[in-house]
């Protein structure tokens, strides 16, 4: 696969309107839109909860991630970002895109990109939690069906990003 | 009249997991052919270099939000069984604000990342390893923002019933607002395109 | 008008077709159909005269005491009413939070409240809203304190009613409840008028108790 050059990505309107079909075929099956953050909250809770099962209880921001009389694993959500990897596998595989790599500007290293990387991980968990969703969950979602906060949501993120793009400009340009 | 086909109970739970993983499926090839794996393509968006991340965005919402439309106003889908969160006004905004600045400083959002690392980005990886930690920092600190995190809460709100104008005119309105953006992002990269020609 | 789309470029064509659908959507209906709902009057006309949309009491006893799960029991009354005496397994959801309610629309649930009226309401308003396991409890809380709390051995019964009754009898201690005359009682010995005053089991804790609503969102 190293050998063949990656293709280009798709025109991203056709893009766009794939991603779309997708997200109206959750709704129209299963009454409920795509996410992200809220698996990464379930496989925390399973994780906390087989150490310290009552913590978990005591907390509701963990507890609401319990499930009865199951694991917090039996979870859509879950189900569906276990997809978004192996989607995001075979769309990089055909298009030979499968690589292992740090993705940075010319500017920083990689050690230092590392680290930034990790500090918005932190961000974005902290952000998602609060907003109660992510871009997959409010924006995306949220955004076709109208939802106000989702709306209010999308261009903060916007704000934000565009606010502090300047000073990041050495990891990206 | 049948959907969402779940809710009518046409399948049960086991079922909808599998729909879930095919969703995930299609969501996650469609991020990575769009190019969502490489966070130095989403990060262009807001050097305004690349506008992929807002063409992509907007084309779905677009293609989404016209495919809800129509399937309810002909009685397809029954649109008030579709998940809607709730409203926090201003959680939702400072949350957007945080996530925002995450995105800008980490590079991808959670839904990119996991196709980052399934394309083998190792920045993607330690972003996920971030956001577990965001996480379990806010869950700990929840008992003491629990009172903020559920403030001005207004329950299932939409912009319809926000503006007062009809679904409809709401519907059309975001559509020409997002070809104009569409027309401006294009017009953005050549003039970006050309700048970086000179210099 | 032809040539005009086949000269578009494709990302053109995909914006013609969102204006156009967009532009219908200015003056199409609204999405949210609201309160208003729909209903298949053949289709419950049907049931309501085969009798499929009702559950008769000793058929429901019978389901609880097999222990059954696949069936949930919802009682219109108020909560009051509810705390007061209910069928063993019910759950109460009032009139009102019936739109609200976490019942699925595939659950076989039985409707019940003092008599068959308001429970026959409850059932056209879910039909309406596409339930469709929705079933009537024949007769009511009424009828199941006659025939199933109370039971009660006609006078000069036939061989198959005494069989029926001594049945009846262990169903009706099952519950709680209390056999107004043994079989080999006469039954004339017992006036309808000199009736014991009738003092209601306490319903004990409701087992399953409501579904939580699941959480869906991001």
């Amino acid at each position: 696969m190293e050998t063949k050059p990656a293709q280009p990505y798709m025109n991203p309107y056709v893009a766009g309107v794939g991603l779309g079909l997708v997200l109206l075929a959750s709704f129209v099956v299963m009454g409920r839109g795509i996410g992200a953050s809220g698996a990464f909250a379930s496989t925390i809770t399973a994780g906390v909860d087989a150490v310290a099962p009552g913590h978990v209880a005591a907390n509701a921001a963990y507890a609401e991630y319990l499930k009865e009389g199951t694991t917090p694993f039996k979870d859509w959500l879950v189900f569906e970002v276990l997809g978004v990897f192996v989607g995001g596998w075979l769309s990089g595989m055909f298009a030979h895109r499968v690589t292992r790599t740090v993705e940075k500007g010319p500017r920083i290293s990689v050690r230092n990109r590392l680290i930034f990387a990790l500090i918005g991980g932190v961000l974005m968990g902290v952000g998602a939690k609060l907003a109660r969703g992510c871009t997959s969950g409010q924006a995306l979602t949220g955004g076709a069906l109208l939802n106000a906060g989702s709306w209010a949501f999308m261009i903060m993120v916007f704000v934000g990003a565009y606010g502090l793009a300047y000073l990041m400009r050495r990891q990206w340009t | 009249m049948m959907a969402p086909f779940f809710k009518y109970g046409m399948f049960g739970e086991n079922l909808s997991l599998v729909v879930a993983f095919l969703v995930g499926i299609g969501f996650g090839f469609f991020l990575e052919r769009a190019g969502f794996n490489s966070a130095r393509k989403l990060a262009a968006q807001f050097y305004f270099t690349d506008l992929t991340v807002f063409k992509v965005m907007f084309t779905a919402i677009v293609t989404a939000m016209l495919g809800v439309y129509w399937l309810s106003a002909l009685g397809v889908m029954d649109l008030s069984l579709v998940y809607l969160t709730p409203t926090f006004l201003v959680p939702q905004i400072i949350g957007g604000l945080v996530l925002g600045f995450g995105f800008v400083i980490g590079g991808y959002c959670p839904g990119t990342a996991c196709v980052g690392v399934a394309t083998g980005r190792v920045d993607a990886m330690v972003l996920l390893v971030g956001l577990f930690a965001g996480i379990i920092g806010f869950n700990e600190a929840y008992p003491l923002i629990a009172g903020f995190y559920n403030s001005t809460g207004y329950g299932q709100l939409t912009l319809p019933q926000v503006t007062g104008l009809p679904y409809g005119l709401l519907v059309f309105a975001v559509v020409l607002m997002a070809l104009g953006g569409f027309a401006g992002a294009e017009w953005m990269e050549k003039r970006m395109a050309a700048r970086k020609a000179e210099a | 008008m032809v040539d005009f789309i086949r000269n578009l470029s494709p990302n053109r064509r995909l914006a013609l077709v969102a204006v156009v659908l967009g532009l219908l959507a200015v003056v199409g209906p609204n999405p949210y159909r609201g309160a208003a709902a729909s209903v298949n009057t053949k289709e419950a006309a049907i049931q309501m005269a085969r009798g499929t949309d009702q559950v008769g009491v000793t058929e429901l006893a019978d389901w609880i005491v097999q222990g059954r799960a696949d069936f949930r029991v919802v009682d219109l009354r108020p909560a009051t009413a509810y705390a007061e005496y209910h069928i063993p397994p019910a759950e109460n959801i009032p009139v009102a939070g019936l739109a609200e309610s976490s019942l699925s629309r595939n659950e076989k649930v039985v409707l019940y409240a003092e008599d068959g009226a308001r429970a026959a309401q409850a059932w056209m308003l879910l039909k309406a809203r596409g339930y469709r396991g929705v079933y009537i409890l024949r007769g009511g809380l009424e009828a199941w304190k006659d025939s199933v709390l109370f039971p009660r051995i006609p006078e000069n019964a036939t061989p198959a009613q005494t069989v029926e009754f001594a049945k009846m009898r262990e169903v009706s201690r099952y519950f709680g409840g209390t056999p107004q005359a043994a079989p080999g009682d006469s039954a004339a010995a017992v006036p309808v008028a000199a009736l014991p005053k009738l003092s209601m089991p306490v319903a004990k804790a409701a087992p399953a108790g409501a579904k939580k609503k699941k959480k869906e969102g991001c």
